[in-house]
């Protein structure tokens, strides 16, 4: 469950090697037990510079991506986890736990306890989960709240110091670095025991008012098409963020969730691990299973001892009859331009109330829009020529009709690479429209964590607040003139 | 610390630094200092690191006593620091010694009891949780073998340090056998690796239950990648145990489960591995996969996290797995409704789209009667997915990315769904118009076409080919092309592929294309050629610009001209010669002499001298030949050593294989004088394949007796008279002589009628023989074996030529022997 060594690596494209180590890692002892474990199939760490370029390779992110190169391009080279094996000095460095995200590319190999010829299954390797949560945990403590490349480099110049708190000999103590950050200036105050790990040394000071604030956000993704032959596939994530500030070691805190009557029972429940017990019926509802009468209706308890940091402490989904927003868009090629148009109906049921509310109109893999002529019966329409995009922005109100359009003529001047990346997914008519828009205070369902029914196990009476909101999340809507990228069919009805 | 061999090189260097950080750490004021958890984290990572970690090192022996002391929280040395940084240096020293006990299993032995104590009442939880738990895992493997008291380890509540020596018997048992902690469950479950199974004392069973109950109950305490740990090792732990139920776990599962963590949810599957049916019934089987599927696509998980339970998905360890082990398949309790938001999409990145497209695949390989219509529903969105993907990687100018996916997910969809001609039909014509479009794409094209099986693969070859052939030759595409043309081109339908060529020989200008052009001809000439190709191989090594492509072409036409089909086959065959780097030209030279040139092998036959039957005038061998494997043309040469005999014929042989019976091959000899000799055997021969081979055979041994020839038989009743002449005449040029011949138990008659009866002339059974024998080229010896005594007969011999007379006394003596 070790990992033998770990790297941050930026990546940089047009560059002469693509890519700087901005961090690295090992870990000796872990070797050693390494070298023992694998046996005749061990294969040494290897210095960053060949780690660097076998990483890139293959993970394609390297500039010469002209030629086919059959190790890498060969059609049975499938890869299909972030698990990688890098050639290296003629040797198989395996298994690497890689990821890019945010030009970060974060990578790290873990301890595998057997021989590693021939391959042993992955579940069977406890260290990869291990690695993964160390290379998320990383990420995490990097980019939350950074902004800029100071932000970025003084956090990285914490890492080593973080990391002999959080994985001092390679096995990971605990992926939240911020709670060994909060260790590493360890105050005087005696800690007791059954303190949680995953509490930082800090406790709240007696006297200060506690507060726990819930917040339920409703996360609508949706997709519409206007082919006979297709559903239209819809639906919604909530996440249920908590946030407690709460004296004593070990507060217990249960929160409720409550449905209206004739609600839809929430399903597919994740919950956050401080979730002391879960109440099976919870677990079990699923959205794949057709629904019945008897489903467990709530009401939703979730004890749970908060960490000190806000958190999600749940995410589900809910089933609701439509979407609130109906969308059609078309788009027609004609000689010298396109013709859009976009209709937008908002459903009758649904606050018509928005923090904002945008339709964002994307023209990829063509220039820059030279041309537009256009007709929106509300709202603006701001233009983004050299990005080739249109920003619809209806404001806070749909008009009483509840319903909205705009149509027009759009031409395009040539294409320069650099200006306008290509998209692997418009192409040949297929477009979209992307809805955003927040709706404060409501939820489709009606869901909703009552003040009331939350109960503390703690001294004193903290003040209790609780917010809902509806945010769109992928809200996309497809040219009806082309095909769609994503197939859905009367198979999921 | 990253490079411990550059920092120390042998174990001594590693205890001395080891040692100077002990030193060091004693000298620290006592006022909090960030470096005491550093000089322990050092000192700990020098010895297991530097390899000085055992009971004869002086700094190990000081490091444990301060670890264990600290850890306990107790007895710590006056002045160690102050009271606030007690705390944080107790996890440390935990950390220190776990880190210890993994490198040296079974080193903490001793403190299972005092571990167990410190748990139930301070201390930081986790550190000592999980130091407890992979203490006890590595008990139960050390005393699994050693037998050790693991009731008394678990109970005892005394530190290990005896006397003031730590206790280092436990590591010695485990030190040689670092085990795997996860070897393939499977073999694991066969008590296989390591921890052999094993069946505990009932009092030992108790407290191995307790130890593990007291840790599991408070797993929620931990961080999610520690309980993670734990749970790894106690289900390690408990597997080593016979008779245990895993029942302990169940209390966990359902607050596990609720979870997404990447950590507890692979620990749970390692659980599943590990207990099976034991722990987890059909519904919580069930119950996982149904949280694996949601885990797979929820959008609050990052994509590495989707992708790792999309592969734990294809890999579920089943309670009943139906399929072969190690193969990915979707399980059984896994139905295609459960798993709708699990589809491919185009939006999806390429590795995410290549998991769920396998899924998908596996979904559309069933053949369950009752599914018939979703199957079919299934197989028509795989369809519009491998279009989506053909036409995005037939855009002009798009990444090679998008397609080096086209071809992975075809390469998937072939593999998956070889037997599904309503899948790979439409697949097929669509890579080939993905061709039509984007010639560049040939490499991966050639590339597909040698990976993937028959049934793809052969339509495919046809399609290209046609796609080629029907288009003039002379655009950019031109060598794209040829690249195709040269994997598909094969005997059938070579008159379009010719004039194809012909068509494009004048475009090709440059040297790459003329070679690309050639490549296509070798391609046609291993099919087998024609007459076509040898015009125009003719034109070609005339018209050629490149001296190089012409001689090419000249080769290329006499081997068509010179050998025959299965020949050319063999010579143009993937040559195992590490191509040169100077002219092509050479380096497939190298390859056709190889397939040209005789080849030594080792001898396909055994070859041995067969009883005799004498016909005409000259000794003749009868050889019994036996193959191992089919010869053609063999001829077999002979060379006598010292010149004895003229030279000798060789034998001729059309055909011989293994296990039909062949007639003995007749090999007459010409002695120049009469003598035994050693025969040199050479074989030379063409294989199956068409190989011409050389191997050189075990000699053969021409004995004295083989060279012996009768006299012409004289009428019945002249015979005394003949021999009489005969002996008379050998004198007095010749010589006699007298030997003893001794006889074997049956006497003289069985003898003479065994090996003499062609020679005898006169006979007076059982008594009197006389004996007359012609050596090629003229000598002769003669015999009379008169009265016979019970263990030998007096042998009166004479002959005209000197030279036999020992080799007579030799044959003689070995009859009896050879009776």
């Amino acid at each position: 469950m070790a990992q033998r060594a770990v790297w941050l690596i930026s990546h940089q494209p047009r560059t002469a090697l693509c890519g700087t180590v901005r961090f690295s890692r090992r870990y000796p002892t872990v070797e050693k037990r390494a070298r023992v474990f694998n046996g005749t199939s061990y294969v040494s760490i290897p210095e960053d510079g060949p780690f660097l370029k076998a990483l890139l390779f293959e993970l394609r992110l390297l500039d010469d991506d002209k030629g086919f190169v059959e190790i890498r391009d060969s059609c049975s080279h499938i890869n299909k986890t972030s698990i990688y094996g890098l050639p290296i000095g003629g040797e198989e460095l395996w298994p690497v736990v890689a990821f890019l995200k945010n030009g970060m590319i974060y990578a790290c190999v873990p301890l595998v306890e057997q021989i590693l010829s021939p391959r042993p299954p992955l579940i069977s390797i406890s260290g990869i989960s291990q690695g993964f949560e160390l290379l998320f945990g990383i990420q995490d403590f990097l980019y939350s709240g950074q902004k800029s490349d100071t932000e970025l480099n003084t956090k990285l110049s914490l890492l080593p110091d973080l990391l002999l708190q959080a994985c001092p000999f390679g096995t990971l103590l605990d992926a939240n670095l911020q709670n060994s950050l909060d260790n590493i200036h360890f105050t005087s105050v005696p800690q007791p025991q059954k303190q949680p790990a995953w509490k930082a040394g800090t406790c709240k000071k007696i006297g200060k008012t506690m507060e726990i604030i819930i917040q339920l956000t409703k996360e609508v993704q949706s997709t519409f098409f206007d082919q006979h032959d297709l559903s239209v596939p819809w639906n919604f994530n909530y996440r249920f963020k908590c946030a407690c500030d709460l004296e004593g070691i070990m507060p217990n805190v249960t929160i409720s969730l409550s449905l209206p009557t004739n609600g839809s029972p929430l399903q597919d429940v994740l919950v956050h691990p401080c979730v002391t017990s879960l109440d099976s019926a919870i677990l079990t509802s699923s959205s794949t299973d057709t629904m019945d009468d008897s489903a467990f209706s709530g009401p939703y308890k979730f004890p749970f001892t908060p960490p000190l940091e806000s958190f999600n402490l749940c995410y589900y989904t809910s089933q609701v009859p439509v979407p609130p927003i109906l969308g059609f868009y078309q788009v027609k090629e004609e000689e010298t331009h396109l013709r859009i148009t976009v209709n937008l109906k908002l459903h009758e049921s649904v606050k018509n109330n928005f923090e904002f509310c945008e339709a964002h109109i994307p023209f990829y893999n063509r220039g820059p829009i030279t041309h537009l002529e256009y007709k929106v019966s509300f709202g603006q329409l701001e233009v983004f020529r050299e990005k080739g995009l249109l920003i619809w922005t209806i404001g806070q109100k749909f008009p009483k009709s509840m319903e909205i359009n705009l149509s027009g003529t759009v031409a395009f001047g040539r294409k320069s690479h650099e200006k306008q990346p290509f998209d692997p997914v418009c192409i040949r008519g297929t477009a979209y429209v992307k809805l955003h828009f927040k709706i404060l205070d409501y939820t489709l369902t009606g869901c909703y964590a009552d003040q009331h029914s939350v109960q503390v196990f703690a001294s004193g009476k903290p003040k209790i607040s609780a917010y809902r909101k509806l945010i769109s999340s992928d809200y996309y809507i497809w040219n009806s003139k082309a095909s769609a990228p994503i197939i859905y069919r009367k198979f999921y009805v | 610390m990253e490079y411990p061999v550059q920092l120390w090189p042998d174990a001594p260097a590693a205890e001395v630094a080891a040692t100077s950080l002990l030193d060091t750490l004693v000298l620290l004021p006592p006022r909090p200092s960030a470096l005491r958890r550093l000089l322990l984290l050092a000192a700990t990572t020098a010895l297991a690191a530097g390899g000085a970690l055992g009971p004869t090192s002086g700094a190990s022996c000081r490091l444990l006593p301060l670890l264990l002391g600290l850890a306990s929280g107790s007895n710590l040395e006056p002045g160690f620091g102050p009271t606030s940084e007690q705390r944080p240096l107790q996890a440390t020293a935990c950390e220190c010694l776990r880190e210890l006990e993994s490198c040296k299993p079974g080193l903490l032995g001793g403190t299972l009891g005092l571990l167990r104590g410190l748990l139930g009442q301070a201390g930081p939880v986790q550190p000592l949780s999980l130091l407890l738990a992979l203490a006890l895992r590595n008990i139960l493997v050390v005393q699994s073998r050693a037998g050790a008291g693991l009731q008394g380890l678990l109970m005892a509540g005394v530190s290990p340090i005896k006397g003031g020596l730590w206790d280092w018997t436990l590591v010695e048992e485990g030190d040689t056998h670092i085990q795997p902690q996860a070897p393939s469950w499977q073999a694991a479950e066969e008590g296989k690796h390591g921890l052999a199974a094993r069946e505990p004392h009932l009092e030992e069973a108790r407290e191995v239950r307790a130890a593990v109950a007291q840790l599991l109950d408070i797993t929620y305490l931990l961080t999610p990648v520690a309980q993670a740990q734990l749970l790894w090792l106690l289900g390690w732990a408990l597997r080593g145990l016979q008779g245990q139920p895993p029942a302990l776990f169940k209390p966990q599962l359902v607050r596990l489960l609720g979870t997404a963590q990447m950590t507890l949810l692979h620990a749970v599957l390692a659980l599943k591995a590990a207990f099976g049916e034991a722990l987890f019934t059909a519904q919580d089987e069930a119950l996982l996969l149904r949280r694996l599927t949601l885990a797979a696509q929820h959008p609050a998980l990052p994509p590495p996290t989707h992708l790792f339970y999309l592969h734990c998905l294809l890999n579920f360890p089943e309670n009943c797995p139906l399929g072969p082990e190690g193969e990915e398949a979707a399980p059984l309790l896994l139905r295609p409704q459960m798993c709708r938001g699990l589809l491919p999409s185009l939006l999806h990145d390429p590795m995410a789209l290549l998991a769920r497209l396998h899924l998908l695949c596996l979904f559309c390989a069933e053949e369950e009667e009752e599914e018939k219509d979703q199957v079919q529903s299934l197989q028509h969105s795989l369809e519009e997915l491998l279009a989506g993907l053909q036409q995005r990687a037939a855009l002009e100018g798009g990444p090679r990315a998008l397609a080096v996916l086209c071809f992975q997910a075809s390469y998937l969809v072939a593999h998956c769904l070889a037997r599904q001609p309503t899948v790979l039909t439409p697949l097929i014509h669509g890579l080939a118009q993905l061709y039509q479009a984007r010639p560049v794409l040939a490499p991966h094209f050639v590339d597909l076409l040698g990976q993937v099986r028959p049934e793809l693969g052969e339509p495919l070859r046809v399609l290209l080919r046609q796609e080629v052939v029907s288009r003039p030759g002379r655009d950019e595409a031109l060598r794209w092309h040829l690249q195709i043309l040269a994997k598909v081109a094969n005997g059938s339908d070579q008159c379009a592929t010719l004039s194809f060529l012909q068509a494009a020989a004048g475009h090709c200008t440059g040297w790459d294309l003329q070679q690309a052009l050639l490549r296509v001809c070798r391609a046609l000439l291993q099919a087998g050629g024609g007459d076509g190709l040898a015009d125009l191989l003719q034109v070609l090594a005339r018209q050629l610009e490149d001296p190089d492509g012409r001689d090419h072409a000249r080769l290329y036409y006499i081997l068509l001209a010179h050998l025959a089909r299965p020949k050319l086959g063999v010579a143009l065959a993937p040559s195992l010669a590490v191509p040169a780097l100077t002219s092509s030209l050479v380096a497939e030279n190298q390859g056709f002499a190889a397939a040209l040139m005789v080849q030594e092998a080792p001898a396909p036959m055994r070859l041995s001298v067969g009883s005799r039957e004498i016909k005409g005038p000259l000794p003749v061998l009868q050889l019994q030949v036996e193959v191992l494997e089919p010869v053609y043309s063999l001829e077999l040469r002979f060379r006598v050593e010292g010149q004895i005999y003229a030279p000798l014929e060789a034998i001729h042989v059309p055909c011989l294989c293994p296990n039909r019976p062949v007639r003995p091959l007749l090999l007459p000899l010409q002695p120049r004088r009469p003598a035994p000799a050693q025969l040199d055997v050479h074989a030379l021969y063409t294989t199956s394949t068409g190989l011409t081979c050389h191997a050189h055979l075990p000699p053969l041994s021409v004995n004295f007796a083989d060279l012996f020839l009768p006299f012409p038989q004289p009428p019945e009743g002249a015979r005394p008279g003949f021999f009489e002449e005969l002996w008379d005449s050998c004198l007095p040029k010749g010589t006699e002589s007298r030997v003893w011949c001794p006889l074997g138990p049956q006497g003289l008659e069985p003898l003479v009628s065994h090996h003499l009866r062609p020679f005898v002339v006169v006979a007076q059974p059982p008594t009197s023989y006389c004996i007359a024998i012609r050596l090629p080229p003229d000598s002769r010896l003669l015999m009379r074996l008169e009265g016979a005594q019970g263990d030998g007969a007096p042998v009166v011999l004479r002959t005209d030529d000197w030279a036999v007379l020992p080799l007579v006394g030799n044959y003689l003596r070995g009859l009896s022997a050879a009776v």
